[in-house]
């Protein structure tokens, strides 16, 4: 789906892309996702479907305008749905 | 038919054996890219995709992808996702091109995992095709039963068998045999729509007629596959250190050896070309670390059967069908 350049990015809108590129991934509803998700225990996301995560996200938001660089050594610390909504929120008002 | 994408720097014998063995495909009319450095040694005339960085095999796969967007495997994976190639190949880092695959390629439609699938010679009769031998250490019930609607596909493909045997690797044949995640695997197996599946097999059945495909987690996978591999090695070393040991022995030695060279080769790595990751979005085999030119070769005839075979578009349909 196009990304729409026009609506400004609050955390909602990133709790959205979030949720719908893990559903993607995971092959999942996105309705089935929620923040207090853990990646691990409660998605079965594997260190590679992070990494999908976080490549689709940066691709996401460049067509949104939004250049965005996910270090490799904060994925550590994303252990829930939460936690990379909060991280993206961060960035993208720091962007 | 698109050129196949040729990692030129991946594996402990590159470029030289790599180089050499995309030379001879070509001479056999295979169309051929590389994916290297510009001062590449003796492409002669084959085309290059450049590309300035390598991913080591001892860099971490998904990070190593995610650093080295020049690298020659992003590259290769790159040019099968852009319409350049119909295939790549590498021997690099296993992990790192199975990462560049999903990551620039993605994944077929519905599938959850994609997994790496292997061929075990088999005497007398067609080989039988095990996955998953090393991208998932772990993996849930429903993703075996993926395993199984690819692996059939592949063992269709390649070797031309109809409506394969499919069989889940356990520690018994009966159906209650097995830890939670075979018992589950089992009953969902049974209830898939177009899979012929037989029920459990045992680890000494991959080297029978019994069945043409096993399904496995990657942790289990990879153990029976290593473990095969130097178990072949070790029978093979002394076979040959029996008839050697005795003088008495050499007229004999001379008359088995045709029989047992043709055997040795039967059990060559180099033989089967490499192994193919199912589930992505592309044709992408991943070789042995130590390949040879012989063996590239042969990997690159498997990447160009499977592209003819219009494999991943079979596996795609193979999965819609049963969503």
């Amino acid at each position: 789906m196009p990304a729409d350049t026009d609506t400004p990015l609050d955390r909602k809108a990133v709790f959205a892309i979030v949720r719908d590129n893990l559903a993607e991934i995971l092959e999942r509803e996105p309705g089935t996702i929620a923040e207090g998700q853990s990646f691990s225990d409660d998605l079965e996301a594997d260190s590679l479907a992070l990494i999908e995560l976080v490549e689709a996200l940066e691709e996401d938001l460049a067509e949104r305008s939004v250049e965005l660089r996910i270090e490799d050594e904060d994925l550590e610390d994303l252990k829930t749905v939460r936690d990379a909504v909060d991280y993206v929120y961060a960035r993208v008002q720091e962007a | 038919m698109l050129p196949i994408a040729v990692d030129a720097m991946g594996g402990d014998k590159a470029p030289g054996e790599i180089v050499a063995g995309a030379r001879h495909a070509a001479e056999l009319g295979i169309p051929i890219v590389l994916v290297g450095p510009e001062d590449l040694d003796g492409r002669g005339d084959l085309d290059l995709i450049i590309a300035t960085e390598v991913i080591e095999m001892d860099d971490d796969p998904a990070g190593g992808v995610r650093r080295k967007k020049d690298s020659t495997l992003v590259r290769a994976a790159e040019a099968v996702r852009d319409g350049k190639a119909s295939a790549m190949i590498s021997a690099g880092n296993t992990g790192a091109t199975m990462a560049a695959a999903l990551l620039r390629m993605g994944r077929i439609k519905g599938v959850n995992r994609p997994a790496i699938a292997t061929v075990i010679p088999v005497p007398g009769s067609t080989p039988t095709v095990m996955l998953d031998s090393g991208a998932n250490a772990e993996v849930q019930p429903e993703w075996l039963v993926q395993f199984a609607q690819m692996g059939a596909v592949y063992a269709t493909d390649r070797f031309g068998i109809q409506n394969p045997k499919v069989g889940l690797l356990s520690i018994g044949e009966e159906p209650g045999k097995g830890d939670q995640l075979r018992k589950e695997a089992f009953s969902l197996l049974e209830g898939a729509p177009g899979i012929n599946f037989i029920g459990n097999v045992e680890g000494r059945d991959l080297m029978k007629d019994r069945v043409d495909v096993v399904v496995t987690d990657g942790f289990t996978g990879n153990v029976v596959l290593k473990t095969l591999e130097g178990a072949l090695r070790g029978v093979i070393t002394a076979l040959f250190d029996a008839l050697g040991s005795d003088p008495a022995n050499q007229p004999h030695t001379d008359a088995l050896m045709p029989s047992l060279l043709s055997l040795y080769e039967m059990f060559d790595p180099d033989t089967y070309g490499g192994a193919i990751l199912l589930g992505v979005d592309g044709v992408c085999i991943i070789s042995h670390g130590s390949t040879s030119a012989k063996a590239m070769v042969n990997g690159i005839k498997i990447a160009q059967e499977m592209v003819s075979a219009g494999m991943v578009e079979q596996i795609r349909n193979a999965i819609a069908a049963n969503a």
